[in-house]
């Protein structure tokens, strides 16, 4: 009965209840497109620097985050790492050697990055190749040459005036102790948008690197790739499981930590913005609310004088306001799925500077959705919780209200 | 079961340098099957006597007993499920759901009292039909004229089969004949099922109809009179 109720109290006011339910709604569609792309951009950010450099996850040595020293590796055995290759949500594993060495040409000379890759597979992941703007990739059938090849960033052939076709010197330290020194021709340029990474990156292949460094069968670390940035927890988790304390098992927000507070203040600005908007939202609910209760009075009082025991009342109003929020967010979501899942196919295409950085960068030009079922819980559980709140005070004034009072239609009753 | 009050008094403004005595050291005893007609002019006190003999209102002192038992002892959901089985009430304006149809508003109040819904609906249709309303069951109270939602509201009062109906002004917004046709009805209820009958009023159509007849003034019961002779 109280159900029956309530679902007709409802259409007493009926420009009043669509009109909440649809602030509502409205509150709801906002909040969920503006995260939606919020969380997809982040995503997309996330993704796009993984695959730059870090990888969504890494396998090091336990000693490795701290000391960045080449004493401290892996093993490159595949039985090492078949467990990783066996996780389901893992799609790419890559060998890495990543160490620190000096550049010298001519009588020039500079602190530079060295990165060993396996080449194939690496420019599948990262599309190394097409950043390539002088010479070319590794495995180019033209190069005769047989000494050592690398890549090196355009900033850092600028500094050591170096092109395509010259030799570069690397020296630096070796694994336990031993020199690594060695001759390399430069097989291609290589150009990033990224200052700190255009001025003193050089790639060269995994077996060369070994070389260099003398690391034999071990690599600095194992990057690899989930599905989606949502598999990372739980194949970090099985990783974690799997290797225990031999390895140290790092996720994005540990190997970029800058990118994780950068996503986390924006992504604080927005959630502000939402609760703003939500508190606007909110006033609006708390008024029709209040007015539902305050109207009622002795109507409520009747019910009470004939029996209806006063948590039976407060029941009722919570199913009224129930309903409200429900129709609200019926509303929101028959609204906002089909813009977010437009938007999902038809991504926001950015122009100008912006766009042009990010084709520099590899990436397509566009800001992508999010569509996870997580986010869409979160707002309606911000709806619910806000519908909560707003009650709070109606129900503490009908709990408390005077019979005789409101029987007379006083003003004051409740 | 009887009704009793002792030494009753309700005194508004209490703390103040003009206290109102709307009830003034009351004794009075209704028994069961009276019906009891509460007269007074305007302010006199009458519907506070009422609130207090159902409930509804607090005693500054004094006691309401039924059938022995004080009342006001009695926590706050024993009083409302004691209310909801043994008093009834009508309201002058009525003070129907506006959502629910005349039969729904009638059942309301049974399946308060955890009656089966089979239950509900028989009695409510029988009580309606019983007022005059076999016509209008499933129309809400915007349909119904002003005398037929006091013929619900009735109906509603005596759907829980209480002892004792506590009416406010009944007819205070009825024409002569809605008038005619509730006491009509309200007289037979309380000789075929001895429901006791308590009204507020001013209405002399409805203190001519009454057994007895209370004069009440500024709190004071001022004449306590049975009728002999009662129109029909």
């Amino acid at each position: 009965m109280l159900v029956k109720l309530a679902w007709r109290n409802l259409w007493r006011q009926k420009r009043r209840t669509i009109l909440t339910a649809s602030a509502l709604a409205l509150a709801l569609i906002l909040s969920l497109v503006m995260r939606c792309i919020q969380e997809g951009s982040y995503s997309a950010n996330i993704e796009n620097i993984a695959r730059l450099s870090t990888g969504l996850i890494q396998l090091q040595h336990p000693e490795f985050k701290e000391s960045q020293s080449i004493d401290d590796l892996l093993s490159a055995e595949p039985s090492f790492i078949d467990f990783a290759r066996q996780v389901s949500t893992v799609e790419t594993v890559l060998p890495r050697i990543e160490s620190f060495a000096l550049a010298a040409s001519g009588d020039k000379s500079k602190g530079i990055l060295v990165l060993g890759i396996d080449p194939q597979p690496e420019d599948d992941y990262s599309s190394l190749s097409r950043k390539v703007i002088s010479g070319s990739y590794f495995g180019d059938p033209n190069n005769k040459s047989d000494k050592p090849q690398v890549l090196i960033a355009e900033g850092l052939a600028q500094q050591l005036n170096l092109k395509a076709g010259d030799e570069l010197v690397l020296y630096g330290q070796g694994y336990r102790g031993q020199t690594a020194a060695g001759l390399f021709i430069i097989q291609g340029i290589v150009h990033f948008p990224m200052p700190q990474l255009n001025n003193q990156l050089v790639y060269m292949p995994l077996e060369a690197a070994q070389r260099l460094y003398s690391t034999g069968d071990l690599v600095t670390s194992w990057v690899l790739h989930t599905d989606s940035l949502a598999d990372v927890e739980q194949a970090v988790s099985a990783l974690k499981n799997h290797y225990t304390q031999a390895v140290n098992v790092r996720d994005w927000l540990d190997l970029s930590p800058d990118l994780a507070q950068q996503i986390l203040m924006d992504r604080s600005s927005g959630l502000i913005l939402m609760y703003l908007l939500y508190g606007i939202v909110g006033f609006g609910l708390f008024a029709t609310l209040l007015m539902m209760t305050l109207e009622r009075q002795r109507e409520f009082a009747v019910m009470l004088a004939t029996g209806l025991l006063r948590i039976k009342l407060l029941k009722l109003i919570c199913i009224e306001s129930a309903f409200i929020a429900l129709l609200g967010i019926i509303i929101g979501l028959l609204i906002s799925f089909p813009i977010l899942i437009w938007l999902l196919f038809n991504p926001i295409t950015l122009t100008g500077e912006t766009a042009q950085l990010m084709l520099e960068m590899g990436y397509d030009p566009v800001i992508p959705v999010l569509l996870a079922p997580q986010l869409f819980i979160n707002q309606i559980v911000v709806v619910l919780a806000l519908l909560a709140l707003c009650l709070i005070y109606p129900l503490r004034r009908l709990y408390k209200i005077d019979l005789v009072c409101a029987l007379k239609g006083g003003a004051h009753a409740a | 079961m009887s009704i009793k009050l002792e030494q009753l008094c309700k005194i508004y403004n209490a703390d103040t340098d003009f206290p109102v005595h709307a009830v003034n050291h009351l004794d009075l005893e209704i028994k069961q099957g009276e019906f009891v007609a509460v007269m007074g002019p305007s302010g006199s006190g009458k519907t506070t006597l009422l609130n207090m003999l159902g409930g509804i209102d607090t005693p500054t002192s004094g006691k309401v007993l039924i059938d022995g038992n004080n009342i006001l002892q009695l926590h706050d959901k024993q009083l409302i499920a004691f209310r909801r089985d043994n008093i009834g009430f009508i309201f002058q304006d009525y003070s129907l759901l506006p959502v629910l149809t005349a039969l729904e508003n009638v059942e309301f109040v049974m399946q308060l009292q955890g009656h089966s819904e089979q239950e509900c609906r028989k009695r409510a249709t029988d009580l309606l039909i019983r007022v005059g309303l076999a016509e209008h069951l499933h129309k809400r109270p915007a349909k119904l004229s002003g005398g037929q939602q006091q013929r619900v509201a009735v109906a509603r009062a005596l759907a829980p089969s209480p002892k004792f109906v506590m009416a406010d002004e009944p007819t205070a917004n009825l024409d002569a004949k809605s008038t005619a046709e509730l006491l009509d009805i309200m007289q037979q209820l309380n000789e075929q099922e001895g429901t006791t009958f308590i009204f507020s009023t001013h209405d002399p159509r409805v203190i001519s109809r009454a057994k007895r007849v209370i004069v009440f003034e500024d709190g004071l019961k001022k004449e306590d009179t049975v009728q002999t002779e009662v129109s029909q």
